[in-house]
């Protein structure tokens, strides 16, 4: 058990190098999702798509109160399916939580801020089939891109684990509601 | 040219760094059965890690029990880092 100052043949370094990254690999693969973990932000996110759409165009406290309203699911979906996944592998891996569940990755914030831009325009224009249709494309982008990043995190779990810090994370949810209560007093002005 | 860490020269120990490579937080458990340990053991290597400032460990619950979440520092990262670099440096032949 002691620390050793043995230095290892070429053949030792790449076997031990070998055994490290199998092992590493193989708890990357071991991590399952819970049931409906996709499917579950996805209709979260087309709701809250919707919910800011037709809040937002509204523009009236009842309609900028649907908006927020919008974000309950997507906080309890997003909470109920983080803590499912830490019982059940026994694991946290905090890219999952900020680059699938928040959108931290590139492809799931573009997006969808494009399905939200595209569905607030809708909003306006009372075009509410496309704010339907906007809604569901957005949440099933976000939700194909939480597969696509699970994707590229086991194949590369080392460089990948590692999501936004939480000082990051915070600032973003500061600025979030700051744009809700600046939306809240202007409707009501 | 990165030097050898004494601390990571175990294999069980080079293992166990770089299976927390792949996750932020990790339960005992999990990390023993990964390794194929006994409770004993792994708990030698997590103090030995510990004490070099490699591993931060945490106690909390898992499965309604207490039990020991375990973590790589930075400072643990940075070693595996420089450790790694010099298995493949003499894997490469370099001095």
């Amino acid at each position: 058990m002691e620390t050793s100052n043995h230095r290892p043949t070429p053949d030792e370094a790449a076997a031990a190098l070998l055994d490290a990254g199998s092992a590493r690999d193989q708890l990357s693969n071991r991590l399952t999702l819970p049931s409906w973990f996709y499917a579950s932000i996805g209709v979260a996110i087309a709701i809250q798509t919707a919910t800011l759409a037709l809040g937002v165009a509204a523009q009236s406290v009842a309609g900028i109160g649907l908006a927020v309203a919008g974000l309950i699911p997507f906080a309890l979906v997003a909470w109920v399916q983080l803590t499912r996944f830490r019982r059940l592998n026994g694991a946290w891996v905090s890219g999952i939580a900020s680059r699938v569940v928040f959108g931290g990755g590139a492809w799931s914030s573009t997006l969808h801020f494009l399905a939200l831009g595209i569905a607030l325009w809708a909003a306006f224009d009372q075009r509410w089939w496309l704010v339907a249709v906007c809604s569901v494309a957005g949440g099933t982008a976000y939700a194909l891109s939480g597969v696509r990043w699970m994707q590229v995190y086991r194949r590369d779990p080392a460089a990948n684990s590692r999501g936004e810090s939480v000082l990051l994370l915070i600032a973003l949810i500061v600025l979030l509601a700051a744009a809700v209560i600046l939306l809240v007093l202007q409707s009501t002005r | 040219m990165a030097e050898l860490d004494r601390h990571l020269q175990a294999p069980a120990r080079l293992k166990l760094m770089t299976m927390l490579t792949a996750v932020t937080e990790v339960e005992f458990a999990v990390l023993r059965d990964g390794l194929e340990v006994s409770d004993s053991v792994l708990s030698k290597h997590i103090a030995t890690l510990a004490d070099a400032g490699y591993v931060r460990s945490r106690k909390g619950s898992y499965e309604g029990r207490r039990t020991t979440w375990l973590a790589l520092s930075p400072a643990g990262r940075k070693a595996l880092h420089n450790h790694v670099a010099a298995l493949r440096a003499i894997i490469d032949g370099v001095d």
